[in-house]
């Protein structure tokens, strides 16, 4: 059956083209949407994706990292008994205005982590020797790929957050932002510019335990002695901001509505092209249902037809999709797309489905054969 | 040879009608006819064009339904039978050669036969391969069993179009003006094959066919004219047959 459906398709590729690329721009279509929107909100996850904790603790009902409130400081102790810890340390984060320089203002995402090397909350982009100057209260980092969007020239220049003067001391690479650019700073300068985060409160309580797998065990236990707080692994919170983001900003009903259509012409594409196909060869199925081959020897063909335009399809998408991701990322400087195994092997799947569903739907072409017509 | 002739035939139509349309554009092409076919014997229907040929052609070989009359084909009522014991009769007795070639561009000439050996029987690839090749040999096509059929003649393609149906070893075998887009020559040799697909394989050969040419390489010939045939013999027994009784 294979090398019939194969040979057809082959030997007519001019007619099967329409199909294998319809299919194709589907596979495409659904991995580079999904991929993008992946790496896009895998940009609302860096301080968690980007740091060194296990644990992550936080105001009761958190719905992502960016939205944390304060809770005590002295709920480290909390964090500090388990068994399993071995290291925790408060963590602030929150939203803040940065005044620009030259005038006007800007939402920014201000991070105070401690800056010891062996610190749980420092983003991995700092290196030692600006976790050093950060040190000094009113320096911060920015990433360059911020510093004309603060206003700023770089290095060395100065700034206000919430009314208190900042100083530029470095700059990272590779630290895009979504919602407001990242400012990083000591724990100290961020407290006094997060006007919630007076006083003996944190945002997050971070820990780490002496094995990674006991994660789990800790954030259960804290759930169960603690309702005044929410805690989670490191993997959980990270997964539960991007979801957060997906569903806030309806990005994921403008992907899904994109997916869709780009499914649904590939799906009128490739049925229509089999069943002009079908339609053409009606005289030669025709002299096989005279010679009593069973109907569905004919459905079997198209439908195997249709499974190798999927599978052809999905073999041009794949390559065609790292190459425009990688492209994405080189124009855009930062890693925008993100295509991981598994969503290209979810897309494949999907893609595949709609070019088997479209062999299915094209076999209304052999309703059409009529043997007793070949006598005239 | 003669000790081998069939008392009975292997088909026999009987008072078959049919019509096509309604009211009053009805027009009745078959009337009420009778006619049987022996195996080992190579037959001709002859007629001008709309006298109803193809029409009986269709019905004997269980691809019209008669609107009366019956078709016996070894001892069974093709047309008491339900589609699919049709179909599973079709597919162990009858063979079918066309006007158009009708083979799948796409295949070669191996294939086409291969096709209908695994499809219809499910034999394996090897048994199909061997098969096939075995006919294309047979019908002097073994040299371009792996061509296409853009790549051969109207006689090629026609031959491939015959081994697509003797592959099967069939009973009976069908052809509807199998010559009328060959030259002579090829037409000639189309015909032969079929003689001997008759004659060799013990095959009933009913061909419908214009080209009186044709006349001479055949056994028997039947006039047909107006749905109806003309001259004919209800009571025909093979000659062999008549001489071994009284004998």
């Amino acid at each position: 059956m294979a090398s019939y459906s194969l040979a057809t398709l082959w030997f007519e590729r001019q007619r099967y083209l329409p199909g294998v690329l319809a299919v194709a721009f589907s596979a495409l279509l659904i991995a580079l949407q999904c991929g993008l929107l992946l790496g896009l909100f895998s940009i609302t996850s860096i301080p968690i994706d980007h740091t060194h904790a296990d644990v992550w603790m936080g105001a009761p009902k958190v719905l992502s990292v960016d939205l944390g409130r304060p809770i005590p400081e002295s709920t480290l102790a909390r964090m500090g008994v388990q068994p399993e810890i071995e290291r925790c340390e408060p963590y602030l984060q929150g939203f803040a205005f940065w005044a620009k320089p030259g005038g006007g203002n800007e939402l920014c995402m201000v991070i105070g982590s401690q800056l010891s090397p062996d610190s749980l909350g420092k983003i991995d982009k700092l290196t030692p020797q600006q976790c050093g100057l950060l040190a000094e209260e009113g320096t911060v980092i920015i990433d360059e790929s911020d510093v004309k969007r603060l206003g700023v020239k770089g290095i060395g220049s100065t700034a206000e957050i919430s009314g208190h003067a900042v100083r530029v001391v470095g700059t990272t690479r590779g630290l895009p932002s979504l919602a407001g650019p990242y400012v990083l700073c000591s724990i100290p300068t961020a407290r006094k510019r997060l006007p919630i985060q007076q006083g003996q409160t944190t945002t997050y309580v971070l820990g780490r335990c002496r094995n990674a797998t006991q994660a789990e065990h800790v954030v259960e236990r804290l759930h169960q002695n603690y309702s005044d707080v929410s805690a989670f692994t490191t993997g959980e919170f990270s997964r539960r901001t991007q979801l957060h983001w997906l569903l806030k900003t309806k990005a994921g009903i403008a992907l899904g509505y994109a997916a869709a259509l780009g499914l649904l012409v590939g799906a009128v594409v490739t049925s229509q092209t089999l069943y002009a196909a079908t339609v053409a060869s009606l005289r030669e199925y025709a002299v096989l249902r005279a010679l009593g081959i069973p109907r569905w020897r004919m459905a079997l063909m198209v439908v195997s037809q249709s499974f190798w335009i999927g599978i052809i399809g999905i073999a041009l998408a794949v390559p065609a999709g790292y190459s425009l991701a990688w492209a994405a990322d080189r124009m855009m400087g930062v890693h925008i797309v993100s295509l991981p195994w598994w969503l290209q092997t979810s897309a494949a799947v999907v893609t595949l489905v709609m070019a088997l569903l479209s062999g299915l739907f094209a076999l209304r072409s052999l309703r059409q054969i009529e043997p007793a017509t070949l006598l005239r | 040879m003669i000790d081998d002739m069939p008392s009975v035939p292997s088909l026999q139509a009987v008072r078959l009608s049919r019509s096509f349309g309604q009211g009053e554009t009805k027009s009745t092409v078959l009337h009420d006819v009778s006619l049987k076919l022996y195996s080992g014997q190579i037959t001709l229907l002859m007629g001008p064009s709309g006298s109803g040929k193809s029409t009986l052609l269709a019905i004997l070989s269980g691809l019209l339904h008669p609107d009366a009359g019956r078709v016996v084909a070894l001892g069974q009522d093709l047309w008491s039978m339900s589609d699919r014991e049709r179909e599973r009769f079709r597919l162990r007795h009858c063979g079918f050669i066309f006007q158009g070639y009708n083979l799948f561009n796409a295949l070669t000439a191996r294939q086409q036969l291969e096709m209908v050996a695994r499809w219809g029987e499910g034999a394996s690839t090897g048994e199909a391969r061997r098969r096939a090749d075995e006919i294309l040999m047979l019908l002097g096509m073994a040299k371009k069993a792996h061509l296409r059929p853009t790549e051969l003649s109207g006689g090629e393609k026609q031959r491939v179009a015959i081994g697509r149906a003797l592959i099967k070893d069939p009973n009976f075998c069908f052809a509807d003006e199998p010559t009328s887009a060959l030259d002579w020559k090829a037409g000639e040799q189309v015909v032969e094959l079929l003689r001997s697909a008759a004659h060799d394989r013990g095959a009933t050969v009913l061909i419908v066919a214009h080209d009186a040419r044709i006349i001479e390489h055949v056994d028997r010939v039947i006039h047909m004219e107006d749905g109806q045939l003309i001259d004919h013999d209800d009571d025909y027994e093979p000659m062999l047959h008549k001489i071994k009784q009284e004998g």
